[in-house]
């Protein structure tokens, strides 16, 4: 039975205001010298202590020689010393009153060995006494407002938004963390928890079901400690806030030996399927497909969306959008031919088409009308959500035309301005689609601009994807689960 | 309900080292959960046949019975739409002599008239426990595999997202002159089947297949319940 520590506090976790690293060596770069500096990069403001047995200093900094030594109580203690050592550091973590410790150190149960299960044995008996324990083999803490980050992390946002991520796997958390900077995505907290002797999955997303910073949580699962006690949490927490779940290592079938059909048809993986589905939480089956829904779930109002209008150009746009669409249970309804027309009236002509989705014909067609052309569509009462597909990379060709850079001559500043009008006149959101088919060394000024274009979008509150049948899964996704309320 | 009666079967099974109950039995341990099944004798030697023929009537099934029968269809143990008293005395002496087994006889059973074969089941997954099983029964289940499994024990919203769940549940509507399945009764059902799961930790598998929908009723046809 998972302990229930209703008395942790998260907050000297999240935003210690001291934190001691325990291990910083002053010479070469270890774990804990890494840490430092990275901490220091990425301009955590809390005071940090040293501590290494030879003593020294680190970039100016004093290293006390034992954790003893430390002229005061800190909040966090960041242990990256032998496995062999991490109880005692552990122990005396505890005896200076901090409230936990993560142990970026490996050497235990990941291991197998005696001695590997009996030093995180040792760390579970310490952290029953009176400290909480993140890890050990993992990689930290990651939380934008207190700038305390984990390793490798020196470069990673402080802005600091709704996504928390609970993750098994150190790269996974990381990986994570720079994609949805990438994406524009912000986040409150992010755990690798390693190993998980102390706090793990289920106690995480617990808090993070009340933690008010966090509105979209994510989980990345190998295993967990007490099936009965993550289901409930895991419902009662998708009651309020979708939590998006990676598990790791499903297989087809159980191995035991069974009689039933029942038995046999019931593997691991359909039987995980079914847990997260039961609890309405969002089944997703890599990393990428976990930060695009999150990136949906962040940026989209809390509904279903059934009813898209497309906009966009080239041949394939009305198969292509109309497949991905049902694929993921939604319409793209044609407008009736009033409407049509109207639509029809702002497009160039030839090649354009007012019917949804809609065909703009022309990747030059001014951001003014494509606002003009939404704001239109939207009448449709029908349509709940607008898919735009920007034709962005065709500009290169007028860079090469006018001699300017192509970041220069393409209008995604313009665009995200009139997007998001479109947005708050209309009251329906609008997905954009950074569609790209150049990305060669030749076209490096095409993949900048798309990245300037990406965080137009993302800083106006504008979700942007790369691709439309990724968008529409993200979207699916949202559906899935307000759907699913809908059903309790 | 009638917790105790199921536990008495599995109890005594368990203490006579068996790793399952026989089709008779686990029709009982369902049947004291509230689960509608067939109505049955068991006929243990040819004296009894008569009085089970005048309760059960015309048409009937007799199926082989024993712990050690897992799978009857396999092994030819399993007579339908007998019509008459002749048909059914020789049924059961070709069934009768290839039974053997503690608990062993010939089950002599009422002949349900339906075509719409659902299995229901439970299975105890090592991380969460007892999950029951719901989907398209008879030889569809292995071969389709259109199942929906949820974790016990199951609220009436969790019994009907799994009847939604299914690829084929336009067969539970009221489809070919059949009139639609009672989802209440099936919903009852299928919690049901987890209770005991949740009961009965010895119970480590069941599977009811078919449940066969008769006047839009489920009810269990076969059943196999394995102990551990």
């Amino acid at each position: 039975m998972t302990k229930y520590a209703p008395d942790t506090d998260f907050e000297r976790i999240f935003n210690p205001g001291k934190t001691a690293i325990i291990g910083a060596s002053s010479k070469g770069i270890g774990f804990g010298s890494g840490m430092f500096f990275a901490l220091q990069a990425i301009g955590y403001q809390g005071e940090i202590f040293l501590v290494n047995p030879k003593g020294g200093t680190l970039a100016g900094h004093k290293i006390y020689e034992s954790i003893a030594q430390i002229p005061k109580t800190f909040d966090l203690a960041i242990i990256a010393v032998t496995a062999a050592a991490v109880p005692r550091a552990l122990e005396a973590c505890r005896e200076k009153g901090a409230a936990a410790a993560e142990i970026l150190s490996s050497g235990f149960k990941e291991l197998g060995t005696d001695e590997g299960l009996a030093l995180e044995a040792q760390i579970r008996e310490i952290a029953a006494r009176g400290i909480r324990v993140i890890g050990p083999n993992c990689f930290g803490i990651y939380c934008p407002q207190s700038g305390l980050t984990m390793l490798p992390g020196a470069d990673l946002s402080r802005t600091t938004g709704p996504v928390a991520v609970s993750s098994q796997s150190g790269g996974m958390a990381v990986d994570f963390a720079n994609t949805g900077k990438s994406m524009g995505l912000a986040f409150s907290k992010v755990v690798s928890f390693g190993n998980g002797a102390d706090l793990r999955e289920t106690e995480l997303l617990a808090y993070f079901g009340r933690d008010t910073q966090t509105r979209v949580i994510n989980m990345y699962i190998e295993g967990v400690a007490d099936g009965d006690v993550f289901f409930d949490t895991l419902k009662n927490v998708a009651r309020s806030k979708p939590v998006i779940v990676l598990k790791g290592g499903l297989s087809a079938a159980g191995s035991r030996a069974v009689l039933s059909h029942t038995a046999s048809m019931g593997g691991s993986r359909t039987i995980w399927r079914a847990i997260l589905k039961q609890a309405n939480a969002v089944q997703v089956s890599d990393m990428g497909e976990m930060a695009r829904a999150s990136l949906a779930f962040a940026r989209l109002p809390a509904r279903t969306y059934k009813n898209l209008c497309v906009l966009g150009g080239g041949g394939a746009l009305g198969v292509g959008a109309a497949d991905a669409a049902e694929k993921h249970n939604m319409q793209i309804p044609p407008f009736d031919p009033g409407l049509a027309e109207r639509v029809e009236e702002l497009l160039p002509r030839p090649g354009s088409s007012g019917r949804n989705p809609v065909d703009v014909a022309n990747p030059y067609v001014a951001p003014e009308v494509l606002e003009q052309v939404m704001c239109l569509a939207a009448e449709d009462r029908r349509i709940d959500l607008q898919v735009l597909i920007t034709l962005f990379h065709h500009y290169k060709n007028l860079a090469a035309m006018t001699g300017k850079p192509v970041r220069e001559v393409t209008p995604f500043a313009e665009l995200a301005e009139r997007v998001e009008n479109t947005v708050q006149k209309t009251g329906k959101p609008v997905v954009v689609i950074l569609n790209n088919p150049k990305r060669g060394t030749d076209h490096l000024d095409v993949v900048e601009m798309m990245e300037q274009a990406r965080r137009a979008f993302a800083e106006r509150g504008i979700p942007a994807f790369d691709d439309l049948a990724e968008a529409l899964e993200a979207i699916s996704h949202v559906n899935a689960y307000y759907g699913g309320k809908a059903h309790e | 309900m009638n917790k105790q009666t199921a536990a008495k079967i599995v109890d005594r099974a368990r203490q006579q080292g068996r790793s399952a109950l026989s089709e008779y039995e686990s029709k009982q341990v369902l049947a004291a959960y509230g689960i509608p099944v067939t109505r049955e004798i068991l006929v243990e030697d040819s004296g009894g046949l008569d009085a089970a023929i005048g309760e059960i009537g015309f048409p009937l099934v007799m199926k082989g019975c024993s712990a050690d029968l897992a799978h009857k269809t396999e092994k030819n143990l399993i007579r339908v739409d007998l019509r008459s008293r002749e048909e059914a005395a020789r049924a059961f002496e070709e069934i009768r002599g290839q039974v053997t087994g503690a608990g062993g006889g010939v089950l002599v059973q009422e002949m349900v008239a339906g075509r719409r074969e659902l299995v229901a089941g439970m299975t105890r997954d090592p991380q969460f426990g007892p999950c029951v099983m719901f989907g398209l029964g008879g030889i569809f289940t292995e071969i389709l595999e259109d199942i929906a499994f949820r974790k016990a024990p199951l609220e009436k919203t969790d019994a009907l997202a799994m009847m939604r769940e299914i690829k084929g549940h336009r067969i539970l509507g009221a489809v070919r002159g059949m009139e639609a399945a009672d989802t209440d009764m099936l919903a009852d059902l299928l919690i049901r089947v987890g209770q005991i799961g949740t009961d009965i930790d010895a119970v480590t598998e069941i599977d009811i297949n078919p449940v066969i929908i008769c006047d839009g009723r489920p009810k269990a046809v076969d059943a196999l319940i394995a102990l551990g």
